[in-house]
């Protein structure tokens, strides 16, 4: 009888489970349909605010809420403010431009695995801003919608994309395929660097720091950092492995140069992976530590002499050093350097067939290729932006130099060029700004670098599943720690320490026996 | 309207829930992924190629390496604090209690960056010794996790016994050996769990105190960042088992210690 009762109990208590469940979702159900008939009751359908799901890195947008004195006035009349999130700017302008709601969803993440494990989880958003070897591999799987014709139409004022993008940047999207189709079609620049190694000049000469070496270099044993992220590491690796090739003087004058640097250093075959982890091996023992984010903070407390760094990071660094009136300097190692971007991609399972989800997300686009939105994300994050402005609107080119121009006063001013960038010719007399000599390795030298570190930069494409696999794999061999590195010692302790545990158990289990 | 009423078993029913949607539900997702490939075909290959790989097998090694090191550490640090407390006549005992638990509430980072400066200032460069930053950086978080359960048993503890003990012609150190040890055996082993276990997989210590060995938490990270869930879902499963066996060993201990009063130390 009892435990009749009990299954009584345990029925009733599944059936109110059950119940509670239906419950829930049938008032989920109730709600949205109450939700939906009032807003189709009260505009036309049309008129529904469309919905945009954008996902960007942390701290990656201007955020708005400026200090006043922060305001920034250009010598053509711009004047910069972030007030808001530039997400709210953009709804407000594409309601008054489009006259249409448009609610941008934003929100963020930290690593493109992560991003791309949250889509393979079942995530849907409509824009997201991978970096460049995440766009192959998202094209490569077509995951993505092509930007529409009208977004490459040059004669609409509100294509802002096509008519202020670099010209650099373009022909670097624009020449490069995956399954035949190039970039250019599916993802729209934002942010763009290199790599390169910031350092302290007290410390270590320019020439010291200018190789990928400098991590194996005894004299700085403990005291250089690597970055702990396996492409990077990789990048490094690579460019000691092939130093002697990607030094001499035959292969930089060769016709292909370009095309075989790329080549090299995506060089994913097995004989360079066990190279590599060789190598890598030797260098964990004689870098400090393996960082993301603490590096520049060690940079200026001291704790280290080198780092591996990407341009946007080694100009806040070196900005927040000056403020303590420390020195730090960034240099691009002679071999190669990796040339890096992200850019605005959209989702074919958040994009659909929606037309005008697809029009929002182009307007969202070209709305932060506008050169203000450029500038204010620019001095918010502190990354080079791909957007360049045109001969009309030199408002990018005002800002490079207000930030950098030398005062008329200084006497060892040299000529910068940095015309590869805004009109796609370096020797264009537009675009050669004056400035401080002692720039050279500074904030403008990461921010754009001259056209020679250009030539030697390299984009490292996506691995294919084999190759991602064999790197992955290369990588938590060098980072794990080898059963066979186990002291002597630690093993005779350990049998010690086992022996002594089964002593216990075994008296104890003898004296339980005596209890009983 | 009559009374609302609940039967103990309902009142367990959101408990329930909540262990079916993110306890129950997780695991039986670890466990699929664990046992199967890229495929979706069963296989045991995630388990072989763990226990046939040196560095995995390291990996485990070392993790369990710190846990040890940090737990022995933390209960010898404990102790002594745990038994002056619970002894002294002091009446404010939980003001000092108070003193050792309180930076427990100061946010994790905070702390490690702190701690992150003084053995700099000590050591001058951090990177020689990994496994000693490691252990005072795991030791430094985990150790109110040690003292509380040691003092909470200590103080209970029935001073009858010790004036027995000492009525009986035993003289201090035997009566610590014999009854005061034995009776705190639960506490210390609530202690250890609760140390041991966290610092086998705690990896942001390591991360922030410049180790850049992988213990299991980042092995289990670096596996799902390559794509590979698989491998992942073997690991954190071996962790689970290793979890599951290390609780009940202790906890048998600590049953049969409550019960009977013969103790670790007691044949």
């Amino acid at each position: 009888m009892k435990r009749m009762r009990k299954m009584y109990r345990l029925v009733q208590c599944l059936a109110l489970t059950i119940l509670m469940i239906e419950v829930w979702q049938g008032q989920g159900s109730i709600g949205n349909g109450i939700g939906y008939v009032k807003a189709a009751d009260q505009t036309n359908q049309k008129e529904k605010p469309i919905v945009l799901r954008v996902c960007n890195w942390e701290e990656y947008i201007d955020l708005g809420e400026w200090d006043e004195e922060e305001i920034i006035e250009l010598e053509n009349g711009t004047v910069i403010f972030g007030e808001q999130p530039i997400y709210n700017d953009f709804e407000e302008w594409y309601q008054e431009t489009y006259g249409r709601e448009v609610h941008v969803e934003y929100s963020c993440f930290g690593t493109n695995e992560d991003l791309y494990n949250q889509l393979t989880m079942g995530d849907t958003y409509d824009l997201i801003c991978p970096s460049e070897y995440m766009i192959m591999k998202l094209m490569a799987e077509d995951k993505l919608c092509p930007y529409s014709e009208e977004f490459y139409n040059r004669d609409n004022p509100y294509n802002y994309y096509i008519n202020n993008v670099s010209p650099f940047i373009y022909k670097t999207l624009a020449t490069n395929e995956i399954n035949g189709e190039n970039w250019a079609k599916y993802a729209a620049g934002y942010m763009w660097g290199i790599t390169g190694v910031l350092y302290n000049p007290e410390l270590m000469t320019e020439e010291e720091a200018s190789t990928w070496s400098v991590f194996g270099n005894p004299k700085f044993n403990r005291q250089v950092t690597l970055k702990d992220n396996v492409r990077d590491s990789y990048f490094a690796a690579l460019g000691i492995l092939k130093a002697d090739v990607l030094t001499d003087e035959a292969f930089l004058a060769a016709s292909d140069y370009h095309e075989r640097l790329e080549d090299l250093m995506n060089d994913v075959s097995p004989t360079t992976i066990e190279q590599a982890q060789e190598l890598l091996d030797l260098l964990m023992d004689n870098v400090y530590s393996l960082e993301t984010d603490s590096g520049k903070a060690d940079m200026i407390t001291g704790k280290i002499v080198a780092n591996y760094q990407w341009s946007g990071d080694a100009v806040y660094a070196m900005d927040q050093a000056d403020e303590d009136d420390f020195e730090l300097k960034f240099a691009v190692p002679k071999e190669s350097t990796n040339l890096w971007f992200d850019g605005w991609v959209m989702l074919q399972n958040g994009i659909g067939k929606d037309a005008d989800k697809q029009h929002a997300a182009e307007a969202f686009v070209n709305y932060m290729s506008r050169t203000d939105s450029a500038v204010r994300n620019m001095y918010y994050i502190g990354y080079t932006s791909s957007i360049a402005g045109n001969r009309e609107d030199a408002t990018i080119y005002e800002y490079l130099k207000w930030c950098y121009e030398a005062q008329e006063d200084v006497e060892d001013s040299i000529e910068y060029p940095v015309g590869y960038f805004f009109s796609g010719d370096n020797a264009d007399a537009d675009y050669i700004v004056d400035v401080d000599a002692s720039q050279i390795g500074r904030q403008l030298y990461a921010q754009y670098p001259p056209q020679e570190i250009i030539d030697r930069s390299a984009v490292m494409r996506y691995f294919d599943a084999d190759a991602n696999k064999a790197i992955n794999q290369m990588w938590i061999n060098v980072r794990c720690f080898d059963i066979y590195d186990v002291p002597v010692g630690v093993w005779i302790a350990v049998l010690v320490a086992i022996l002594v545990l089964l002593r216990t158990v075994y008296f104890k289990s003898k004296l339980a026996t005596c209890n009983s | 309207m009559g009374k609302i009423r609940f039967s103990r078993a309902q009142l367990c029913i959101p408990y329930g829930l909540f262990l079916v949607c993110f306890v129950f539900a997780p695991l039986v997702v670890i466990i699929y992924y664990a046992f199967t490939n890229g495929q979706g075909q069963f296989t045991l290959e995630n388990l072989t190629s763990f226990f046939s790989s040196p560095n995995t097998i390291g990996t485990l090694a070392y993790s369990f390496g710190i846990a040890v090191v940090t737990t022995g550490v933390c209960l010898l640090l404990a102790y002594p604090v745990a038994y002056i407390l619970a002894r002294s006549s002091y009446r404010h005992k939980s003001v000092i209690l108070m003193i050792f638990v309180m930076p427990m509430w100061i946010n994790f980072t905070l702390r490690i960056t702190a701690l992150k400066e003084v053995l700099t200032i000590i050591e001058g460069n951090l990177s020689f010794h990994p496994f000693l930053n490691t252990v005072i950086g795991m030791t430094y978080d985990f150790l109110p996790f040690m003292i509380l359960p040691i003092y909470t048993t200590l103080i209970k503890l029935d001073g009858s016994l010790l004036e027995a003990a000492a009525d009986l012609g035993a003289d201090a150190l035997q009566t610590f050996l014999k009854v005061t040890l034995p009776l705190s055996v639960p506490g210390i082993i609530s202690g250890i769990v609760m140390v041991f276990l966290p610092s086998m997989t705690n990896y942001v210590v390591l991360d922030m105190l410049y180790n850049s060995t992988y213990i299991m938490g980042s092995l289990i990270g670096a596996y799902f960042s390559a794509y590979d869930w698989h491998n992942g879902s073997m690991i954190a499963l071996i962790l689970l088992v290793i979890i599951l066996l290390f609780t009940l060993f202790t906890n048998r201990y600590s049953d049969s210690d409550a019960g009977s009063r013969g103790g670790v130390f007691g044949a």
